[in-house]
């Protein structure tokens, strides 16, 4: 039987529930960051109260169950819909949405497709690791061609999504993407935070045992750094094709950073104004 | 006595406006009137139909015997006559639709000005209208006194309201304090959707329609885990879609409030006509083991009054509570006497930390712990339990006709207009079942005080019946049911009951 957990203190972080990630997941630099980040906004006078947080289904989803903040581990697929409730619910709150790359791309995909449309001031991050992980290693719609697991012995025939250049396609008002890395998370976090309306954040997560890391850490580099102009949409979409999520080679360039970001009318904010107005 | 008028033509005509015209003003004037609407799933041309059915004393359903054919195409006229009476009358010709209200109005004895204010209502081509609905009216001659024939009071015609299920269940909401309604756009739950969207403009709620129908579940259970009052809608297609988040609800312990309103099935079926298919996905959709509530209205009133109710439970018990109506409820005009009472419900739901998962409550976090299992498991038994017993405060069903009659019909939701206007002057009892769970388990002994039984239901196997002989024991033979995506008539319901109990 399993140990007891022990209540938590309503005003910590923590829940102290003991993680099942594997040993190394890069779900616990993801889980650092975002508790780092949170920490400091509490320490600069946030309540834990201000936020609320939505998982869906996979390994990443787990993250819920480390962060004492309120909100849902909800179904598969689904966190944006209920990201935008909560909004819509209680537009004060800071909320983040958290989903893997099965939930975000393959069971949910129409949902983000929409959340971009209707720009609700939502934190969404995505945990690619290009694999369905918790269900054993089969491919995602973000998994390259040849990967090959025991449901597809042929290996995968079609090439992947470069969510990216979806992002951006649809028009998204924050588009980034980071390597699992503690201090990116925090980083991103902020800038997203800041951004009113949809916010957007791939975070390249490697799964240690069914999708290992092919070398994207030594491929990455800071667009901020080589002087992208995140406010330019061709310039942006041009820096998306640069990696297709499908073939590394010795030329491969992963860029990092945020691609583009501009301020664009807030879903919740439209709809109470519009329909309060005319009360 | 009971006057059955049909208004006929192809979508566009403007069959509907004529039949709500009318209906109207008989109102005001004191009369009781039914209207139903049969439409085909097109815009423009195809055949659409109105019967307005009406009477000094309460009418709920049509007859399949017409007095009057307004006949807007030579349609009409074909499909039609073979249910015209004798006597009847058909109005035809190459005319635009006021100009068959005006010679309405002049046949039935009714003021000009009268129509001359419902057409200024209508606030479109007023000038057009008029000239149209004058020469109607001048070409006409009075053939029907209903004045004479049908004796009503001024008094009580203020007293009456002229309403359909869409508005009964929107009036429940907004009365019951709804926050935010979310939908999908589909028939026959549509009109829902734009009546609270055209209320929100003066409303404390807003209206919100998503990609699909599993955003708009999912977005309702974001929104009531904020403590807002949250409700959704849909039909049977899309209420499959939403399942998956209705078993979250129950897990979750989010009170939500679902309007399913029923078309018949399966896969998309017969999108504009009625049906009663859904009581068994209402009951049993979603996939574990969760209490919840399901309730069924069968008639404007109740659905105010349900749905108001539905928001009861759902708040003080944190469930998930459908209100089941149908296309024939939601699109059919009722004239109704009586004040809903509603009941109030306090915002009960706080954010915290919820779960799809089985959770451990003191952490908020999910758990394999078999003896947390078990616990929770029995936490949503018990609440099952509890709200079976806060249930008994409202009324979980219905008898009417011969309290003490030994022959008894079973029915719910809008089959109940036709059944009662059938046995109003014979030896049956009827009892309308509303709540659908928790099934009020007194049925029981009702039944067994009966001679015989007879199932009526708009559907082919009888559902209810199913969900009786389960909660009770007792298998109901003897059905009625109808399947063709019509409602019942009365007069032919009439016939087929005193059929059944042998009656003269």
């Amino acid at each position: 039987m399993m140990k007891k957990e022990s209540a938590i203190k309503s005003e910590s972080i923590n829940t102290g529930t003991k993680p099942t990630w594997c040993p190394g997941c890069f779900n616990f630099q993801i889980l650092a960051g975002f508790k780092n980040f949170l920490e400091k906004e509490i320490a600069k006078g946030k309540k834990r109260e201000d936020f609320a947080m939505v998982s869906g289904i996979g390994c990443h989803a787990k993250i819920y169950d480390y962060v004492n903040l309120n909100g849902l581990n909800t179904l598969h697929g689904r966190v944006l819909p209920t990201c935008l409730g909560i909004k819509l619910g209680n537009p004060k709150l800071t909320v983040f949405g958290f989903s893997g790359d099965g939930d975000a791309y393959a069971e949910g995909i129409e949902h983000l497709i929409h959340a971009a449309r209707y720009n609700s001031d939502i934190n969404y991050i995505v945990h690619n690791n290009q694999v369905f992980a918790l269900t054993v290693g089969q491919p995602t719609p973000t998994t390259e061609e040849g990967f090959k697991d025991k449901t597809t012995p042929y290996g995968v025939k079609v090439h992947p999504i470069n969510p990216i250049k979806l992002m951006l396609s649809l028009g998204a008002g924050f588009v980034a993407r980071v390597f699992a890395d503690v201090k990116e998370i925090e980083n991103i976090l902020k800038e997203a935070v800041k951004h009113k309306g949809f916010s957007f954040i791939e975070v390249l997560q490697p799964c240690i045992i069914f999708h290992p890391d092919t070398g994207y850490r030594d491929r990455i580099y800071s667009l901020e750094k080589a002087g992208h102009d995140k406010t330019n949409i061709k310039e942006a979409m041009k820096k998306a094709e640069e990696f297709d999520y499908n073939t590394i080679s010795e030329k491969t360039r992963i860029p990092v950073g945020i691609f583009y970001q501009e301020e664009k009318p807030v879903f919740e904010e439209v709809i109470l104004r519009e329909v309060k107005g005319k009360r | 006595m009971r006057l059955n008028i049909l208004f006929g033509g192809k979508a566009g005509q403007g069959p509907n406006v004529l039949a709500s015209i009318l209906g109207e003003v008989l109102v005001k004037k004191g009369y009781y009137v039914f209207c139903s609407r049969d439409y085909q799933s097109l815009i423009r041309g195809g055949h659409n139909f109105n019967v307005l059915t009406f009477s000094d004393r309460p009418v709920y359903s049509n007859d399949s015997e017409l007095d009057i054919i307004v006949a807007l195409d030579e349609n009409t006229e074909n499909l039609h006559k073979k249910n015209l009476k004798k006597s009847g009358i058909i109005l035809r010709g190459q005319h635009k639709n006021m100009y068959f209200a005006g010679k309405l109005f002049k046949i039935l004895g009714l003021e000009f000005k009268e129509l001359e204010y419902e057409l200024r209502k209508l606030k479109k081509r007023f000038e057009e209208n008029m000239k149209e609905a004058k020469l109607g009216y001048s070409e006409a001659e009075e053939k029907i006194k209903i004045n004479s024939m049908l004796k009503v009071s001024a008094k009580n015609a203020k007293s009456l309201n002229f309403i359909n299920g869409t508005q009964g269940i929107a009036n429940g909401a907004i009365k019951a304090g709804v926050d935010i309604y979310y939908a999908y756009p589909m028939t026959p739950a549509t009109p829902v959707l734009t009546e609270l969207a055209q209320r929100q403009l003066t409303g404390d709620f807003v209206v919100v329609e998503l990609e699909n129908e599993i955003a708009v579940i999912n977005a309702a259970i974001g929104s009531a885990l904020t403590g807002a009052k949250s409700m959704c809608g849909t039909s049977g297609g899309g209420f499959d879609l939403m399942t998956e988040a209705l078993s979250l609800a129950g897990m979750a312990e989010v009170p939500l409030v679902i309007y399913l309103a029923q078309r018949p099935g399966p896969a998309t079926g017969v999108p504009t006509y009625t049906g009663q298919g859904d009581l068994n996905i209402a009951l049993y959709g979603g996939h574990g083991e969760f209490p919840r509530v399901v309730l069924a209205p069968g008639d404007p009133l109740e659905a105010e009054e349900l749905t108001s109710q539905a928001f009861y439970f759902s708040q003080k018990f944190k469930i998930p509570a459908i209100v089941i109506s149908d296309k024939h409820l939601a699109e059919s005009f009722y004239t109704l006497s009586e004040k809903p009472t509603i009941t109030t419900s306090k915002k009960l739901a706080t954010l915290g930390r919820y779960n799809s998962y089985e959770k451990n409550p003191a952490t908020g976090s999910a758990t394999e712990d078999a003896e947390i299992i078990k616990k929770n498991v029995e936490k949503r038994l018990k609440k099952a339990k509890d709200i079976e017993k806060e249930s008994k405060k409202f009324n979980r069903y219905k008898i009417y006709g011969k309290k003490t009659s030994r022959n008894v019909i079973v029915s719910w939701g809008s089959t109940k207009g036709a059944i009662i206007d059938s046995i109003k002057d014979v030896d049956v009892k009827f009892i309308q079942i509303l709540y659908i769970e928790p099934f009020p388990l007194e049925i029981k002994r009702e039944l067994e005080k009966a001679e015989k039984v007879v199932l009526i239901e708009n559907n082919s196997t009888g559902q209810l019946g199913a969900l009786i002989r389960e909660k009770t024991g007792i298998f109901i033979e003897d059905k009625i049911l109808r399947y063709d995506g019509r409602p019942f008539l009365s007069d032919e319901l009439d016939r087929e009951i005193k059929k059944r109990f042998r009656l003269k």
